[in-house]
């Protein structure tokens, strides 16, 4: 890698084939090519199944419908799951802030002004006990949220009695959170993409995301540097319990009721779409992009499998499968990222400057010392190269 | 890479960097004696802690200076881990008091002796494997940019902590500080950590085993980096069980054995084969 370094000025620019096979190689190492793959190839296979419906507008709509609801609660799920936690409980949380919304707009007469943000803290507060309690009695936060999802759901059963309770939903707000936009789509899409790309700044671009990832790989570490890793863990479960608040809210606005199963199994469908879209299970890597197409995979699969007349027991069995593939492509990340190694003529991006400051420049260097660490050799198997 | 050129200004605490430890000769340097009225950066003042029914430490004191390397030698349950925990505020004393700067303290945390500028390497703990060498280095002091809620990340200014806090240690670093934290080497992992912990201004360095991991030339390569550390003006505690790494780089020795002192010294007053008998005889 040395001379690399040292000829770089001298070299001749890589062919074609080589700039698209680099920039190819760059973007398999990112968490989102899973997703993205799977989004192309379930195009293609369910066009193939169903040339005339399935590549239309409304199927389009219909599939971004299904991808918002899912996706804004998956997309607290991804960052808490980055950050090294599992909620569980977020399901039973859209659930019980949805009633809270009905129940205030309706018992209580108000106006969904102040419904929505209170049904939005509530999901807050909710994950706050979550977060509170897995912080406080290192307790693994899957014991913890599935405790809280079976209390909540309970909860949930005892108060609507178990039949559906409906509302009046003033049209302008069911328009501002699902109704129609010029062009078909749902308002919620809306919603989805802007909270994809709020999730996503917050995860890369700010401090706080920078800690999300310590946190979640070596929160040891983490804390020795200063981060205060407990309070990242709460927020993170205050954001993950009202972003399902806020599907919920989007559901009460579409259906204008709520029942006692609303939001039963979308905790486990958010960390299927979590898989999917390139974040470890174990924590500490991902991507809210990579959600987001996870979401984008769901509701293909859904709206496709309905369009092609395949049994309704297709949906599971598909799915399940894609989360098998997505996990088996998504764990080998971290051996990817170890041992992949840029194209002939191509630099990793900052070397060359680095270099040249470190006055490494002027030498070939055969004290680099390659040896992987012990951590490495544990994890990888073998070393590399 | 040769020595350190001799800065006029820096010239009070600067000490001789002493012979290229990358081939770990134990040549005999020139130790400066400790200056009659310096105040010791950290002085542990009889410090006894046990846990349950057994005694980790006994009575134990040491002191370390500003520009100079103070080296914590002993066998393994020594209680050489027992006490740099209780130096970097992982737990505090039973009995005895730490100074810090010449003041008695109490750490009630981590993070709090962190703030007070005691920078502690954990051994195996200096890394995320996910995160880039930027990110890592800067991690819990990111550089922000923006106003009120909307601060973000200032990436470019973070490649620039990153890339300068490495060469003020002198690392070479050829690859790219995008490369993640799984990519680079032990001995890398533990100089990034050197390096961030002297960027970010501590007073106090405390590195614990830092070349136990390592090959010969890492190793080498990491002691260099405690050196420049020590003659950046920082003080250093060196933990390690491996006499040689001591001796190659160390201003002062302080020997533990069963949880006592066994015994100060200074760099010049021992030789390797005093050290094993005096550690030999108390085990």
């Amino acid at each position: 890698m040395a001379d690399g370094v040292e000829q770089s000025t001298a070299e001749a620019r890589p062919s074609r084939g080589a700039v698209l096979g680099e920039a190819f190689r760059r973007f398999m190492l990112r968490p989102e090519s899973t997703a993205l793959a799977a989004v192309v190839i379930l195009f293609i296979i369910f066009t193939a199944l169903s040339p005339q419906l399935f590549p239309t507008k409304l199927t389009y709509i219909s599939i971004m419908a299904v991808a918002a609801e899912l996706g804004i609660l998956s997309i607290g799920v991804t960052l808490l799951m980055i950050g090294g936690h599992f909620d569980l409980s977020v399901g039973a949380v859209l659930g019980l802030t949805s009633y809270v919304a009905v129940v205030l707009m309706r018992d209580f007469g108000l106006s969904p002004v102040v419904a929505t943000p209170a049904a939005i803290a509530a999901g807050a507060l909710l994950g706050m006990i979550n977060g509170l309690i897995v912080v406080r009695f290192r307790i693994h936060s899957f014991v913890v949220t599935l405790g809280t999802m079976l209390i909540w759901r309970g909860v949930v059963i005892a108060l609507t009695g178990g039949f559906p309770m409906t509302v009046d939903i003033p049209p302008l707000f069911k328009s501002l959170m699902a109704g129609p936009l010029i062009g078909g789509f749902r308002m919620s899409m809306v919603w989805f993409l802007v909270l994809g790309l709020a999730g996503t700044i917050l995860l890369t671009r700010t401090k706080f995301g920078n800690w999300i990832q310590a946190c979640g790989q070596n929160p040891q570490a983490a804390r020795n540097l200063g981060v205060p890793v407990d309070r990242v863990t709460v927020i993170l479960f205050m954001i993950a319990s009202a972003g399902a608040a806020m599907s919920g809210i989007i559901q009460v606005a579409r259906f204008a009721s709520v029942d006692a199963l609303r939001g039963e199994q979308m905790e486990l469908q958010a960390v299927a779409v979590t898989v999917i879209g390139g974040t470890l299970l174990s924590g500490g890597y991902g991507s809210v992009v990579g959600t987001v197409l996870g979401a984008i995979t769901f509701g293909m699969i859904q709206v496709g499998l309905v369009l092609a007349g395949a049994p309704g027991h297709f949906f599971r069995t598909l799915t399940g499968l894609i989360v098998v593939l997505a996990v088996i492509l998504n764990t080998d990340v971290a051996r990817r990222l170890a041992r992949s190694r840029p194209l002939a003529g191509f630099r990793r991006s900052s070397a060359a400057a680095d270099a040249a400051i470190a006055g490494a420049a002027d030498e070939t260097d055969p004290d680099r010392d390659d040896t992987p660490t012990r951590d490495g050799v544990a994890r990888l198997g073998e070393p590399k190269q | 890479m040769t020595d350190k050129p001799m800065d006029p200004q820096a010239a009070p605490r600067s000490l001789p960097v002493g012979s290229r430890s990358d081939d770990l000769e134990l040549a005999q340097r020139v130790i400066q004696p400790i200056p009659p009225d310096s105040v010791p950066v950290m002085e542990a003042v009889n410090i006894s802690k046990g846990f349950g029914a057994t005694t980790a430490l006994v009575d134990v004191s040491l002191k370390a200076y500003q520009g100079r390397i103070l080296a914590l030698l002993g066998d393994n349950g020594a209680g050489k881990s027992t006490l740099i925990k209780i130096l970097s505020g992982v737990f505090p004393p039973d009995q005895g008091e730490l100074r810090f700067q010449g003041e008695p303290v109490r750490f009630a945390n981590p993070g709090e002796a962190r703030q007070r500028g005691v920078a502690t390497v954990f051994q195996d703990l200096a890394v995320c494997e996910l995160l880039s060498v930027t990110r890592n280095i800067v991690l819990g002091r990111e550089p922000q940019k923006g106003v009120g809620p909307f601060k973000f990340l200032d990436l470019k200014r973070a490649d620039t902590m990153a890339r300068s806090a490495l060469h003020k240690l002198g690392v070479r670093w050829e690859r790219g500080l995008d490369e993640r934290g799984i990519n680079i080497s032990g001995g890398e992992r533990q100089s990034l950590a050197i390096a961030r912990a002297m960027f970010f201004g501590s007073a106090l360095l405390i590195l614990d085993e830092p070349t136990s991991a390592l090959a010969v030339r890492q190793a080498g390569r990491v002691l260099e980096h405690i050196a420049k550390a020590r003659d950046d003006g920082q003080a250093v505690i060196l933990i390690t069980h491996n006499f040689r790494h001591a001796l190659s780089v160390a201003d002062d020795l302080t020997v533990l054995a069963q949880g006592r002192v066994a015994g100060h010294f200074r760099r010049d007053e021992i030789e390797l084969d005093d050290l094993t008998d005096l550690v030999a005889r108390v085990a």
